[in-house]
């Protein structure tokens, strides 16, 4: 396979990320405009923008994989993350909004007057994001490897350098551009390829793919540590899609809450047409890629199926698309992800004495960027790569373990406490997230294993029992302005706003 | 929240918190959010259920080499749609002249 039209593919998709980003950068000018554009994004660019952002490397790569190794019911992972966005919508979008914080540490000090609670959240929020930056990044450097033979390091320090110039240069609004953009670019990458290659199958006659005994059973092992697994992802898709910091930092960037309710009505639509196509690329693979099954380049079917399928030119151009799609998908991403994390380090950054009266809001956020974007490069470039469909469910189960309680019952529950929602904090954050290092760092066999590998289905519980167990026995701590809160979050913005 | 508010605007908050108009506000939202949650919920669960136990139903071939697995999984995301939609059309009909009265209320008593 020539690799020319892979570089140009990743060059395009580089240069254009950098150019619609400058663009941006034209016309945000207050820190407003960098953290939350304004708040000015119609519904339509904003649900295009959540969809690029939120469809990373383990939509556009994982999912095939999965399917190609696992069979049409790990349609599981995409309907836990479309589904995640329902339960978002239901009980927390337009509440959320309301409140006018810009972050989810913000909205814990305004809920419960507590600068702990706030630096627990932000420290947590830190944490989720490096969790869901480090297979975007191991993955781009695996793209990378796979299409043009560079070494891994290269994708690895591309799509680092160009997410910290477009978060340094441009903010929240050239980020909005770059990922609305960006979503229809992977939506097209996909689509274009398909047809090809299923007309391609369909010419040729092979059989349909050989149903074995495996590929209906979740995940290939159907006893009870399978079954488990399938519980466990649920949990941690559906009820940690809302405690995503670049998830969550989209709300604010509506115009009101009923806008936040119609943007994610649009991004449901945009995500569930969006997953069909890489279920049908794991299909194909089943055809004409078996041998990656149970390989650790399974993630690369996608990429692997024009080569296998076509000759020539076409087969070359559409991998080059696909590898701009892919590209497209690292790149929003962890733009996102780097914008809101550094968008909470950098309030926190300014909270420190010495540092806070010398920098400014946006110079605070551009500092913050270049440290979030370090530590996940150095991680990926040290650590295995993993699959990205598993890692990033890490992220999902701390998320899960953390934020869901904080939200659902700071939004809902009147008697949530200053020192409940700490404690919910630790116990979620502290066994979410020993559980993840101990499985990335010595990887335990058998039961052991997956309790750790798929923690959600113990660490939510033990996030929701803790705050509430400790709300209730701290009940005099419950904030004196409570009653104004709940009127604030479930009143319309006018009212909301004016004091 | 941290910020001072006159004593009148903390009545006019207390006073709409106990207003019948917030707690039927707050009533229809739980009408929908609770039966719909426990709905939905049910309806992923059996998915999971079937493929476990009941793998030959769920492979059991409708039409060419499409099967009951995989119209069930299509139908999670149609379904998933159906409510958000079903959610955001409730939202804008029975809660929101709700809320936008209680806005008009409040802005009233404050500026009076």
């Amino acid at each position: 396979m020539s690799s020319t039209y892979g570089v140009v593919a990743v060059t395009l998709v580089s240069l254009a990320t950098l150019g619609i980003g400058a663009f941006g950068l034209r016309i945000s000018r207050t820190t407003s405009d960098f953290y939350v554009a304004s708040r000015s994004i119609s519904p339509t660019l904003n649900a295009s923008a959540i969809g690029g952002e939120y469809l990373s490397a383990a939509s556009f790569l994982g999912t095939a994989g999965l399917v190609l190794a696992y069979g049409a019911d790990v349609l599981w992972y995409p309907i836990g993350w479309t589904t995640g966005y329902l339960l978002l919508l239901v009980f927390v979008a337009a509440p959320l909004r309301r409140s006018g914080a810009y972050t989810i540490p913000d909205f814990a000090l305004q809920r419960l007057g507590s600068a702990a609670v706030r630096l627990a959240a932000s420290l947590l929020v830190v944490g989720v994001g490096w969790l869901y930056l480090l297979p975007q990044f191991q993955g781009a450097g695996l793209v990378l490897h796979t299409v043009t033979g560079a070494p891994r390091w290269l994708g690895v320090a591309l799509v680092a350098a160009i997410v910290v110039l477009n978060v340094v240069a441009g903010g929240m609004r050239s980020i909005t551009l770059v990922q609305a953009f960006q979503y229809w670019l992977k939506l097209t990458a996909l689509l274009v390829p398909l047809f090809f290659l299923v007309a391609a199958w369909t010419g040729d006659g092979r059989p349909a793919p050989a149903a074995g005994t495996g590929w209906f059973e979740p995940f290939g092992a159907p006893d009870a540590q399978g079954l488990y697994v399938v519980y466990s992802v649920m949990i941690a898709t559906f009820l940690g899609t809302m405690g995503l910091p670049h998830v969550v930092v989209r709300f604010y960037t509506n115009p009101d809450g009923r806008a936040a309710r119609r943007t994610t009505v649009i991004v449901l639509v945009l995500l569930g047409t969006f997953y069909l196509l890489p279920t049908l690329y794991g299909v194909l693979g089943r055809i004409y890629a078996p041998d990656l099954v149970g390989t650790d380049r399974a993630d690369t079917v996608v990429l692997a199926l024009p080569a296998r399928v076509l000759e020539g030119a076409g087969a070359d151009v559409l991998t080059a698309l696909l590898t701009a799609g892919a590209f497209a998908a690292f790149l929003s991403t962890s733009s996102g992800l780097t914008m809101s994390i550094a968008g909470v380090l950098g309030q926190e950054v300014r909270r420190v004495p010495p540092l806070g009266r010398r920098l400014g809001g946006v110079a605070a956020l551009r500092v913050s960027a270049v440290a979030c974007v370090l530590v996940p490069v150095v991680l990926a470039l040290v650590a295995e790569p993993i699959p990205v469909a598993t890692s990033v469910v890490f992220a999902f189960a701390l998320a899960a373990s953390t934020f869901c309680p904080l939200l659902v019952l700071g939004i809902w529950w009147r008697g949530l406490t200053a020192p409940g929602a700490m404690a919910g904090l630790l116990a979620g954050g502290l066994t979410a997230g020993a559980a993840t290092v101990v499985t990335i760092a010595a990887s335990p066999e058998g039961w052991i294993g997956t309790l750790l590998g798929q923690p959600a289905a113990w660490s939510v519980p033990i996030g929701f029992v803790t705050t509430i167990g400790v709300s209730l026995a701290t009940r005099r701590h419950v904030p004196p302005d409570v009653t104004r809160t709940m009127v604030r979050l479930h009143t319309p913005e006018r009212a909301a706003l004016s004091r | 929240m941290a910020e001072k508010v006159s004593p009148q605007v903390h009545a006019a908050y207390e006073r709409i918190h106990a207003s019948p108009e917030f707690a039927e506000l707050k009533g229809n939202y739980l009408r929908f959010v609770v039966p719909m949650t426990v709905g939905f919920m049910v309806w992923y669960l059996l998915y999971v259920v079937c493929s476990n136990w009941a793998p030959g139903l769920m492979g059991t071939k409708v039409l060419g080499n499409v099967n009951v697995a995989l119209l069930f999984g299509l139908l999670q995301f149609l379904t998933t749609f159906g409510i958000a939609f079903w959610y955001s059309r409730y939202s804008a009909r029975r809660m929101d002249p709700l809320a936008d009265a209680l806005r008009a209320d409040f802005e009233d008593e404050v500026e009076r």
